[in-house]
């Protein structure tokens, strides 16, 4: 196809910190690589499913076998979310056992717990709710202690996002929070670290990986660089997702999952999101669904409503994911596009409805939702309009 | 500045601005649910550059100067950058990123009313109008 030309924003910035390695076994570069950045003592953080799983020892005997960096401690208490009484807790048992660096094993939950807990350090803070209300950490940010992050979800992409969600459990929202050096001084890529992730989890990790990189390609802040990327991590998604989920074991499948959430945690980061985004924070707030699940269930329906105003917006969006597009009117094309992602859903067995999480079907008792999801930082950066009437119609669909 | 011939006319509007919203029946519901002391700090262009709103206890109010007490959030940019930024035309993530927008306190609340800027965008140029700045309009 011809590539679509459109006008994005006069001016926008493109910041991609973090050194990206790959590689299967990539683990036992761990000890010279955080020795590199100064790190002597390493602190694991990481959650009790990856301990029983033998995940994260796979990590902590690569890190005492190189002889180049001292294991401090395992932290194991990160939970579904980051959330801030865990992340003081974390932050309290790295100076416990006298860490200097960390080393996160895991999904999103633990590298956005990572984050915060290292912001804490460099602060010689104690409690990050002050951090996280302040929604960006920019003044006076300087370079934290030495992290690596090792990814053991192909979703979220927060080994290189320079930004966390932390659940504010009092209120049942969850807030964005940026910091430019949040992010790992390293993000490390090793797909063995992902054969052990269940079917379902691959499956709508995987799927958060698609929502960034669609809501990137497609967002009002839309840029070129970031189109590259989740552009490119749509085909891989396309092609690769069923097969991570139908074959564990298949490291290539694992790795090229691992690139595209990598791909697409750039460009969204970047370019951000929008509806699906806004409307599966305000779900995970409320009814505890996790990301990547919200996200796969309103995914098409937002994709629907935003392309119904503006579906050249998603000709490139439906090229990268093989759909033919030539010669064809560009509803149509967006219709397929929206198909295609239904399709997919089906094909790796996930839910596609919000009853399977008691969310009431009627309108009334989704006011405190709407009211969550319209606020969302993500929310303006939609391309159509999100009234509270749309996000109101969005989950009647949904449910 | 660009936009302003001195530190008061900034406040001027933007004053006047609040005192419209507050009247306005779907504005201000949402701003009686912030429910905070807020500065807007724009001293850097003047040392009266400044103006706070206080939606605490179901009330709303608009003031020029410093609050009386500690305000929770103190937004701290130039005054033609809270032009843009009143005028929905910034990107307020990006202003943050670039420091041109620094936060101190809790900004969740005021969060809540960033889908509201496209009118209040509205009601921003019409006292721009009223006040014969149409030139400054973007």
């Amino acid at each position: 196809m011809k590539y679509l030309e459109y006008e994005f924003d006069p001016f926008f910035t493109w910041v991609n910190r973090p050194k990206i390695m790959y590689g299967p076994g990539l683990r036992s570069e761990i000890g010279f690589e955080l020795n590199q950045l100064g790190g002597t003592r390493a602190l694991v953080v990481t959650d009790k499913g990856l301990v029983n799983a033998g995940v994260a020892k796979m990590v902590t005997d690569a890190i005492e076998a190189s002889g180049d960096l001292e294991l401090a401690g395992v932290f194991d208490e990160v939970m579904q979310d980051a959330r801030i009484g865990i992340i003081n807790k974390g932050a309290a048992f790295y100076r416990e056992c006298k860490a200097d660096c960390i080393v996160a094993v895991g999904g999103g939950s633990v590298m956005d717990s990572a984050k915060a807990i290292n912001i804490l350090i460099d602060a010689e803070a104690d409690d990050f709710g002050p951090f996280a209300a302040q929604l960006g950490l920019y003044d006076g940010a300087r370079q934290l202690p030495p992290h690596i992050a090792l990814p053991t979800t192909a979703g979220t992409g927060c080994e290189v996002t320079y930004a966390m969600v932390v659940l504010d459990e009092e209120n049942h929202a969850k807030l964005g929070v940026a910091h430019p050096f949040c992010n790992a001084d390293i993000a490390m890529l090793d797909p063995e670290l992902m054969v052990k992730l269940p079917p379902k989890i691959t499956a709508f990790t995987g799927i958060d990986a698609l929502t960034h990189a669609i809501e990137g390609a497609t967002a009002l802040t839309r840029e070129p660089i970031a189109d590259a990327m989740c552009l490119h991590a749509i085909r891989l998604v396309c092609k690769f997702l069923p097969l991570a989920v139908k074959e564990p074991d298949n490291i290539s499948a694992r790795g090229h999952m691992l690139m595209a959430s990598n791909l697409a945690g750039m460009g969204f980061i970047n370019a951000l999101t929008g509806g699906v985004h806004a409307t599966a924070h305000a779900l995970g707030g409320i009814y505890g669904i996790p990301h990547g699940l919200a996200n796969s269930i309103m995914l098409p329906w937002v994709m629907e409503f935003n392309s119904e105003e503006d579906p050249e917006r998603f000709v490139m969006v439906a090229d990268a994911m093989g759909i033919d597009t030539k010669d064809k009117d560009p509803a149509d094309v967006a219709k397929e596009a929206v198909q295609a992602v239904r399709d997919l859903i089906k094909e790796i067995g996930l839910t596609e409805t919000l009853r399977d999480f008691n969310v009431p079907a009627e309108r009334e008792q989704l006011t405190a939702l709407v009211e969550l999801a319209y606020s969302d930082s993500q929310a303006p950066y939609n391309p159509r309009e999100l009234t509270e009437d749309a996000i109101f119609d969005l989950y009647l669909k949904a449910i | 500045m660009e936009y302003w011939k001195n530190e008061n006319e900034p406040i001027e509007m933007f004053v006047k601005m609040f005192e419209k919203i507050y009247e306005d029946p779907e504005l201000a519901p949402g701003f009686k649910k912030v429910n905070q002391l807020i500065l807007f700090d724009y001293t850097q262009d003047g040392p009266n550059c400044c103006f706070y709103i206080d939606t605490r206890a179901g009330e709303l109010k608009v003031g020029p100067g410093k609050p009386g007490e500690d305000p929770a959030l103190v937004m701290s940019l130039s005054a033609d950058d809270a032009h843009r930024s009143w005028s929905n035309k910034m990107n307020a993530v990006m202003a943050i990123t670039r420091k041109k927008i620094k936060v101190k306190g809790s900004a969740t609340g005021l969060l809540k009313l960033a889908p509201q800027l496209k009118k209040i965008a509205v009601i921003y140029n019409g006292i721009l109008k009223e006040s014969g700045k149409e030139n400054i309009i973007l």
